[in-house]
């Protein structure tokens, strides 16, 4: 019997079964398309990830203080000087500035809003690819504490409505600043909206918070090539300045984002193994219905084997049923797990990645759990001892 | 053509077992038409099950045109049931879902005949029995007579060596009956083997000889004197 032959004998079993046949691909249309918006979603997300990167560069990085337990607190702080001496001594590094981070609640004349205020100096527009589209940015060499900020585009729209800024009073955090400039609206990092950012001098920063403290220095390389000798060299300036070792520790955006693609890729992978789960139970479903039609037809088994059939010839009959099953409910899921990616994927603003190898793989997969879960109840039927199975009504 | 000696079937049940062929011996040639009769329970099907080599039997030989079938593996029985044995039951067993003459056409596909062969010899054996317009029809849709003709046209499309039939007027009225018989008897005309088990004498009288069974033996055969109104046909 050739197998378009037993295809055939297939359809035409599971054509007469129709309902039936339908609910038992449930189990596997659900676990493919589980997996396929699982597995596309997160692909998605690691290459918005890498995109991501590519446009803020591959030259950027930040150091910080490893702070170690047991120490007083401060005691390896970065100062401004630490700042010009790097910046003199190190000439892969085109840019660096001091930063500090503070949440913060904005007040203008018509709202309040929370936003985040980074006080840091004019090599920050450089470094994070800030655009100023009204008056100017910080300047540089900020031993003053002159109180002025600038302001994110969208952030002074809500809080100052049809006014004009520029040239205003905000409070923050109670304490007034002039406004001197408007920064291109912030799109957000992988188009998840963060609060809306303020720029300030360091030293206002530091009166806002009251602490004196520079938490990190961010800065740029003068390309990809000397990212890593600028971060060495400018960790090695620190720890001779300070008298410490071990205590500066200096990481590339490209290495961050690295560690965050690898922490998405290893939910990506729970999540799909979870929804792989789904798959399993939609294979045992189609074994149990197996079960049941081989039960069923027995007096059918029994009638091909005496008109001829080859026990081999009743296995393969049931075997390729179970592979048509899953294969149609592959098919089907991948329909809907391509859709389901789409949905996701607009509601978190990036690119479904549906790639021709995942679909390869959900088919081979469906294939797969129809072999293995047809199986067992293929090799009953064809076990089956023919006058007895034509006895069974 | 057939030839079985001291041919033997135990029914194993348990701590029981059961004799229900003991040392049958007999041969059956090329054409001709023999009908098995004896009372419920004597063998009679546990016979033709051997024939057919849906069983096995516990000991003796069986040679169907001159080849020992208790020699052959379970392939080589499956296709000795599908090249030379045409059967014909008592229920029909028709595949009720798919149609007449793709019911007709199901053992030359175990055949492995092509699609076209096995539609042409389908119809000319549909033909044969006089249902060929019955054809795209399902089994449930036609009556008990024309289901066994039905049944007869899939028993011949592989031109077996014999036709076994158990019982196959047991479900038909007696006109029915006539009906099939007529055709079993063209068939033994043209030349067809034919082994058929029944219960009734004006069935069995369509037969050239009679086999007797009684508690899995063969107690007795009979040559049937030809009945008028048939020989007249
Ligand atoms: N699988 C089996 N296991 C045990 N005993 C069996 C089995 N098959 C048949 N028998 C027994 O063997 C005997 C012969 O059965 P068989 O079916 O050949 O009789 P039969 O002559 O065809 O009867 P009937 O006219 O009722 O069809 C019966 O007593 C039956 O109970
Ligand atoms: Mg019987």
């Amino acid at each position: 019997m050739s197998l378009i032959e037993g295809l055939r004998l297939a359809l035409e079993s599971l054509w007469v079964n129709k309902m039936r046949s339908s609910l038992t691909i449930l189990g596997v249309v659900i676990g493919i398309a589980a997996v396929i918006t699982v597995v596309a979603v997160g692909q998605g997300g690691q290459a918005v990830l890498m995109a991501e990167l590519q446009k803020i560069g591959t030259n950027i990085f930040a150091i910080y203080v490893n702070w170690q337990e047991g120490e007083p607190l401060g005691k390896h702080d970065f100062t401004f000087q630490d700042i010009a001496v790097i910046k003199e001594l190190v000439p892969e590094i085109t840019y660096l500035a001091p930063t500090y981070y503070i949440p913060a609640v904005a007040r203008g004349p018509k709202d309040k809003k929370p936003a985040q205020v980074i006080g840091t100096e004019a090599d920050y527009a450089q470094v994070a690819n800030v655009k100023v589209v009204r008056g100017r940015f910080l300047s540089q060499g900020t031993g003053t504490t002159r109180a002025v900020a600038v302001l994110d585009q969208a952030l002074a729209g809500e809080i100052f409505g049809r006014l004009d800024p520029v040239g205003k009073r905000v409070t923050i955090n109670n304490r007034p600043a002039q406004v001197i400039g408007l920064t291109k609206e912030e799109s957000g990092f992988l188009g998840i909206q963060t609060s809306k950012r303020i720029y300030v001098p360091l030293n206002f920063a530091q009166d806002i918070s009251g602490q004196r403290l520079i938490q990190q220095l961010e800065g740029m390389a003068a390309n990809q090539e000397k990212i890593s000798a600028a971060m060495a060299k400018a960790v090695k300036v620190l720890e001779r300045r300070h008298n410490a070792k071990d205590r500066y520790k200096a990481i590339s955006l490209e290495e961050q984002m690295k560690i965050a693609g690898k922490i998405t890729g290893i939910i990506t992978l729970i999540i799909g193994a979870v929804a792989g789960i789904s798959l399993l139970v939609g294979g045992i479903g189609v074994m149990n219905i197996m079960l049941v039609s081989v039960t069923e037809r027995t007096r059918e088994i029994g009638i091909r084997l005496a008109l001829g059939a080859r026990r081999k010839d009743v296995l393969k009959q049931f075997l390729i049923e179970a592979v048509v099953l899953c294969l149609a409910g592959g098919l089907l899921g991948v329909v809907i797990g391509a859709g389901g990616s789409m949905l996701v994927a607009r509601l978190a603003k990036w690119p479904p990645l549906i790639s021709f190898g995942t679909v390869l793989i959900a088919f081979a997969f469906s294939v797969a759990i129809g072999i293995f879960f047809g199986l067992y109840p293929a090799g009953r039927a064809a076990k089956m001892n023919p006058i007895e199975a034509l006895r069974q009504e | 053509m057939i030839t079985v000696k001291q041919l033997t079937k135990v029914y194993q049940s348990g701590k029981i077992s059961f004799p229900a062929l003991k040392e049958v011996s007999v041969a059956i040639e090329k054409g001709e038409f023999v009908a098995v009769m004896g009372p419920s329970g004597s063998g009679k099907s546990t016979f033709l099950n051997v024939l057919g080599c849906l069983d096995r039997p516990t000991s003796g030989s069986y040679f169907l045109e001159n080849s020992e079938v208790s020699l052959l593996n379970e392939d080589e029985l499956a296709r000795v049931r599908n090249q030379k044995i045409g059967f014909v039951f008592q229920t029909f067993n028709l595949l009720p879902r798919l149609n007449i003459l793709r019911n007709v056409e199901l053992p030359m596909i175990y055949a492995g005949a092509p699609a076209k062969e096995r539609r042409q010899r389908a119809q000319e054996v549909l033909n044969q029995v006089g249902l060929l317009e019955w054809a795209g029809h399902r089994p449930p849709e036609i009556s008990g007579g024309e289901r066994q003709r039905v049944a007869i046209a899939r028993a011949l499309v592989n031109q077996p060596a014999v036709i076994l039939a158990d019982e196959p007027t047991g479900n038909l009225d007696s006109h029915a009956s006539t009906e099939v018989m007529t055709i079993f008897k063209k068939l033994h005309r043209q030349g067809t083997t034919i082994v058929l088990v029944t219960h009734e004498q004006e069935i069995a009288a369509y037969a050239r000889r009679i086999l007797f069974f009684r508690d899995g033996q063969l107690i007795k055969e009979e040559i049937t004197s030809v009945p008028p109104e048939v020989n007249n046909q």
